[in-house]
């Protein structure tokens, strides 16, 4: 009997704080994205879908959502194609991969929010280092305002985001490559496949479980992004860098739009259950096999 | 033998260099700029004529950054401790126990690891407004607390998988119950990666930003990316050279921590992210 029910005391604490954390202030957003709210966050009465309405006639969230869409693809598949060959490399043995493998990882030890404050410096119009850097090479002729106009402003932060994506991918897949066994690859060299065909052949399938994770869980933490974009430009200027989580944060807290915000979040929410149970049913499947 | 390891390094080291140089840009910005005198800040130059190591210290007196620096150990410490206290039990019946609702609770876990605070914030905002705990740090615990759990036991649940039950069972045979074990058996061998899972949990506590951004209102309370962020955002003037140098005490000892720590985070992931 005493067995039977002490894994669950084990788990009781943790269960209820995380659920606490989580479902609690869900069933609020429920709410708020069904009544009409003030901005002082009073419910009064209840409108139904009248916010999603709203939120849908609103250009402002249309394009926030194709924008969306553009940064995290953009960022994940740059991180994706970015981190493999690093981790091709970083997984071989040569002089200073320690130090290598400790540069490419900086980026995750330092603050989102720290790099996205130096970058805003960096990219500054009339001091920032990256126009001077840039300049000294003959790249430009004259200084750019990188974060004056968002035709310069979101490359600049898609750019950020692959960079601060890099080391996490890189840890996923040196996980990976130390499980193929080495003697696969003699095997394949006396055979006489080349260094392409040993790629090809052997370390793309047994890395593709991880790349569909790291694909998964980027496509995640992309879409969840938010210092990157709110430290450099806060959506602006004019509205026109904001992503879903930026603009969901500038109706809920700068404009006091609560119940709009809300709706913003439950079709976050909805999204991130799907990209949830991609990734469920994905390592599910490397469990069985 | 030698001379090919040496050319291969060579080779290797030249395909490295553009990612390097590019990861590394910020922060030799932010090194440099935090060394330069208020009125060479303005002036792009790669290397300051004199280094003003005196920016550290009047950094340090007139931003604020002494408390803000408080705050962040207090709370990132606080819920780091909470988080592992309540996790360790639970990696423990993961990795130890077969019961029904066993597969339910690692779903439930995965889910929550989903979510980030961000989609979450305006409820929580709400219910912590109501309690009328703005401005609360102890909320921000609980808060943080609740969202590193599922890392947590995760991370713990593949380490402890990966202790070899037959030491516990030879313990038992021995006549020792199962408190008795756990004490003197198992918890000496899972201490090394309580001890790196907790530091994993401290530098995501550290750097926390949007709870952190909503729930403080009082600049006495910020914790230190907000602090950093306060010193940037809506000022006319901004002194960057302070600012840099906040910046690099903000970041520079979580960074070497990481990099001393990264190899145990490869080997945690990878054991997680497959079994």
């Amino acid at each position: 009997m005493q067995r039977a029910t002490a894994p669950y005391f084990l788990i009781l604490p943790s269960f209820i704080l995380a659920a606490a954390i989580i479902l609690w202030p869900l069933k609020e957003i429920v709410s708020l994205s069904l009544h009409d709210v003030n901005r002082f966050g009073m419910l009064r009465e209840f409108v139904g879908l009248e916010h999603f309405r709203v939120l849908f006639a609103d250009p402002d969230f249309i394009a926030a959502t194709w924008r969306t869409l553009v940064w995290t693809v953009c960022v994940v598949l740059g991180t994706l194609i970015v981190s493999v060959p690093i981790a091709l490399i970083l997984n071989e043995d040569f002089y200073g991969r320690g130090i290598a493998r400790i540069l490419i990882m900086l980026p995750w030890a330092i603050s989102l929010t720290m790099t996205a404050v130096v970058w805003r410096w960096a990219l500054n119009g009339e001091s920032g280092m990256l126009n001077s850097a840039l300049r000294d090479l003959g790249l430009i002729g004259s200084n750019i305002q990188w974060l004056a106009e968002a035709s310069t402003a979101f490359p600049m932060q898609i750019l950020i985001g692959i960079l601060v994506s890099v080391p996490f991918t890189v840890t996923i897949f040196l996980g990976g490559l130390s499980s193929v066994p080495d003697d696969l690859y003699e095997a394949a060299a006396t055979e006489g496949a080349g260094r392409w065909d040993q790629f090809r052949l052997i370390t793309l399938p047994l890395l593709r479980p991880f790349i569909n994770i790291a694909f998964v869980l980027n496509t995640i933490y992309v879409f969840n992004s938010f210092p990157i974009i709110w430290v450099t430009t806060q959506g602006g200027p004019a509205n026109s860098t904001h992503i879903l989580v930026t603009y969901l944060y500038e109706l809920g807290f700068r404009l006091g739009r609560l119940g709009e915000a809300a709706a913003i979040s439950l079709i976050m929410f909805a999204i991130l259950l799907v990209f949830t149970l991609i990734y469920v049913r994905l390592a599910m499947r490397e469990e069985k096999e | 033998m030698m001379n090919s390891k040496l050319k291969r390094s060579l080779v290797f080291w030249l395909f490295l260099s553009p990612i390097v140089v590019v990861i590394l840009f910020p922060y030799v910005v932010m090194t440099i700029t935090s060394l330069k005198s208020a009125t060479e800040v303005l002036n792009p130059t790669w290397w300051p004529e004199e280094l003003h190591w005196q920016n550290f210290s009047e950094m340090w007196q007139t931003s604020g950054i002494a408390s803000a620096l408080a705050n962040s150990l207090y709370v990132s410490t606080l819920s780091t401790l909470l988080t592992i206290v309540v996790s360790i039990p639970a990696a423990y019946a993961l990795s130890r126990y077969q019961f029904a609702g066993r597969n339910a609770y690692r779903q439930f876990l995965l889910v929550s690891q989903m979510l980030s605070p961000i989609v979450l914030v305006i409820g929580l905002f709400r219910l912590v407004a109501n309690a009328g705990m703005i401005d609360n740090l102890n909320v921000l615990v609980i808060i943080y607390t609740g969202f590193n759990i599922a890392f947590c036991v995760w991370m713990l649940q593949s380490y402890f998988s990966t202790i070899p039950r037959d030491l516990e069972e030879a313990a038992w045979m021995e006549g020792a119950n199962r408190w008795r074990t756990l004490r003197s058996v198992f918890l000496p061998l899972a201490v090394p990666a309580m001890v790196v899972t907790a530091i994993f949990t401290f530098i995501n506590a550290w750097n926390e930003f949007v709870i952190a951004l909503t729930m403080l209102r009082k600049e006495e309370n910020y914790t230190l990316p907000i602090r950093v962020l306060s010193l940037v955002a809506g000022r006319y003037t901004v002194d960057w050279h302070y600012v840099m140098a906040a910046a690099f005490v903000a970041s520079v000892p979580v960074a070497i921590l990481f990099a001393w720590l990264q190899r145990y985070l490869v080997r945690g992931l990878s054991i997680g992210a497959v079994k």
